[in-house]
């Protein structure tokens, strides 16, 4: 399976040439064309994998749909276009037999290799990193895609790296984040408009979107009507 | 100190890679990621009373963060909306910014308060603008993307599109036409630049965007 990126970073599509008998399980409504030798099969578990209606509801938990796509090459040589609801960036991460945790909504596609299953990231972040309650968590060996609000920015953090909550999108398991403030002093994180962000530690891959729904929500959200 | 800007025109950001020394004051709520050795000093922007006379009548932050380090490190700044960002280096000079422009400047650049007039406020584009002066480098941001003109006697520019602006240049606000035409031309009310200077525009406008938003909501 082949793939290109295209439109970087405002509005990327991913474009797969897909073989016959090779598959990818992609977010309910990312399709944006594709061949007609491609068919669709539209099921609440990841491909081989178990789970089924249990999956299906803790996705939804995570902030993604009960329901995911899967799209099978019957013939060589197809087509398949997808992007992300809104106008922003999408990388590729090659998984390689580790586990990357993505936040609820940046998961955008998979090949069927990679396994999917949704992470819970402990109370406080759960309260307080301005991200869903759960994650997604995808392991094996396979082609992800995310996608997000804004460009994406990969961080490869040896030690400590701090990111504003709302502005994470992956990251490998091999790095922990606790919540903290953003400056020594309680007083100056509030003050500051950084209030509470999120200390990652460890040694592995960050990815990072540099912009933020809520922050365009607040912006926007006093202009409009009311409903 | 070294600044790029990343991912232009579309989702702007601003890398800033830091070594000890290095300073850089952001606007509150700025960061989006930095290195953990990397510092945050929160103070209030441009003095106290200052500081809250902007927040009432201007809708600008209360506070800046201060960014230093004492070893090499870097800071993402962003804004809360998708556009473009610019630079531009002051050099004894001033610069008006319309509220919620402001992303970064280096430590000589003079954080204060214009008052802008109420034809500003009429024409939607807040009661104060803020003053950035002295020297050092400014980095400023927009929704959409940014374009700039050297004006030279008049020009106009339809409200909620005007970035910044030089001091040389005073704001009036006009109707586009006549009573009719200003109405129905969805131009409404615009702004009109006098004198000789320099001003930036955004190709979009928020509350174009707002606008647009409710009338697709139902």
């Amino acid at each position: 399976m082949k793939h290109e990126m295209l439109c970087r970073p405002s509005a990327t599509a991913v474009r797969f040439a897909l073989d016959a008998g090779e598959g990818l399980t992609c977010e309910v409504g990312a399709m944006i064309a594709m061949s007609s030798a491609l068919t669709v099969e539209t099921t609440s578990r990841s491909r081989g994998g178990g789970g089924g209606m249990i999956k299906g509801l803790k996705r939804m938990f995570s902030g993604e749909n009960f329901f995911l796509n899967h799209f099978t090459a019957h013939q060589p040589n197809q087509t398949l276009l997808i992007g992300p609801t809104m106008m922003g960036d999408c990388v590729h991460h090659p998984l390689r037999g580790g586990t990357l945790v993505v936040q609820g909504s940046s998961w955008l596609a998979a090949t069927d290799e990679i396994e999917i299953d949704t992470t819970w990231q402990g109370f406080s972040s759960a309260l307080f990193s301005g991200e869903s309650m759960f994650w997604v968590k995808c392991s094996g060996v396979g082609e992800l895609f995310l996608s997000s609000f804004g460009a994406i920015y990969p961080i490869r953090v040896d030690g400590e790296y701090t990111v504003d909550t709302g502005h994470i999108v992956a990251f490998e398991d091999t790095l922990r984040f606790q919540i903290g403030k953003a400056s020594r002093s309680l007083i100056g994180s509030l003050l500051g408009g950084e209030g509470l962000v999120c200390k990652f530690q460890g040694q592995g891959l960050l990815y990072c979107q540099s912009h933020n729904p809520p922050s365009l929500g607040q912006l926007l959200g006093p202009k409009l009507k009311p409903a | 100190m070294e600044v790029d800007i990343r991912n232009r025109p579309s989702f702007a950001n601003l890398m800033v890679q830091l070594e000890p020394g290095d300073r850089i004051i952001a606007e509150a709520g700025a960061m989006a990621s930095m290195s953990s050795n990397v510092e945050i000093s929160t103070r209030w922007s441009g003095g106290m009373s200052k500081a809250i006379v902007k927040r009432v009548f201007g809708s600008e932050s209360l506070f800046v963060n201060e960014f230093s380090t004492s070893s090499p490190g870097h800071v993402v700044l962003t804004q809360p909306f998708p556009g473009d960002m610019v630079c531009t280096e002051l050099t004894g000079n001033t610069l008006f910014l319309q509220p919620g422009a402001f992303i970064a400047c280096e430590p000589g650049v003079t954080l204060g308060l214009g008052w802008a007039g109420l034809r500003s406020l009429i024409a939607r584009e807040g009661l104060f603008r803020l003053k950035v002066s002295g020297h050092g480098r400014v980095w400023f941001g927009a929704y959409g993307a940014i374009f700039t003109r050297e004006v030279q006697d008049e020009y106009i520019v339809d409200t909620g599109h005007l970035v910044a602006y030089e001091p040389t240049i005073a704001i009036r606000v006009g109707l586009v036409g006549g009573i009719f035409s200003s109405f129905f031309s969805g131009e409404g009310v615009i702004t009109r630049v006098q004198g000789q200077g320099k001003i930036y525009m955004q190709s979009r406008s928020f509350s174009g965007l707002a606008a647009w938003t409710n009338t697709h909501l139902y």
